[in-house]
């Protein structure tokens, strides 16, 4: 990976074909996830985490908060998964975005991260892993890269805020 | 739960705050240990017009004390604030303040 920059007004980075690849799979999975019927993922902990009550003490507020946010939420993480999927290039290479786009990578690789950050029982203390032996450290392995991925795309678009103004 | 095709509803006002309108709603950021600090920063620089101290000042708040305020006013607006941090994927809530 060559890690995201600000580029006059845009935000360019680089994807080796094997880190493109898992990407689409992770928006693949993300996608599954949100499509699912409420039924059957309704106690997952991702989805608690990425669709997470309004109101922390009062089931009637969280209630009201749920029916009237929830299916524009959802609606936006889909239009975000369906923009990066349209800018990722599948087979790896140039991704080159304006700052709308950004935008949908930045929201979308967070919530990437924080299903695998879930899954994971990510604490403020986790490390990457030293060396990959199991599927856990794989996953890990993902997990730290997805967030210099993000994190140089937040520090692109802080540059180039800096830029414009 | 609301399907995706549940219609848009305006909240239901007819609820007791009426009774203690002093007291305003406050929206909360809660600390978690995914989102990167300066993701945070940015977003609340992007939602909120704060400056780079002030978005730096509360999510350094966020990160040390557990959770922040970083919004007040009314609830339909604090509603609104929870659901416009739920979009970008920070920890949040909203509620009347103590």
């Amino acid at each position: 990976m060559k890690p995201f920059r600000a580029k006059g007004a845009e935000l360019v980075a680089r994807l080796e074909p094997a880190e493109a690849g898992i990407v689409g799979l992770l928006l693949d999975q993300l996608e599954q996830l949100l499509d699912a019927d409420a039924d059957d993922v309704g106690g997952d902990p991702v989805i608690a985490r990425l669709l997470p009550d309004g109101h922390r003490s009062d089931p009637e507020l969280a209630a009201d908060y749920r029916e009237l946010t929830e299916s524009s939420l959802r609606a936006g993480k889909a239009d975000d998964l369906a923009t990066v999927r349209a800018s990722l290039p599948r087979g790896g290479g140039e991704v080159r975005l304006d700052v709308e786009q950004a935008g949908a990578w930045l929201r979308t690789s967070n919530d990437l991260r924080l299903a695998l950050g879930t899954r994971l029982d990510i604490t403020e203390d986790s490390e990457p892993p030293e060396e990959i032996v199991d599927e856990t450290d794989q996953q890990l392995a993902v997990y730290y890269w997805l967030t210099a991925l993000q994190g140089s795309l937040v520090d692109a678009l802080v540059a180039g805020r800096a830029g414009r103004r | 739960m609301a399907g995706p095709l549940a219609p848009e509803r305006t909240p239901d006002t007819t609820t007791d705050e009426h009774a203690d309108v002093d007291r305003p709603w406050v929206t909360i950021v809660w600390n978690d240990p995914v989102n990167l600090m300066t993701y945070v920063t940015f977003v609340l620089q992007e939602l909120f017009g704060y400056d780079e101290p002030t978005a730096t000042t509360l999510m350094l708040q966020v990160h040390e004390e557990g959770k922040a305020i970083v919004s007040s006013g009314p609830r339909e607006r604090m509603e609104h604030d929870t659901s416009r941090l739920h979009a970008y994927g920070l920890w949040a809530s909203y509620q009347r303040d103590s």
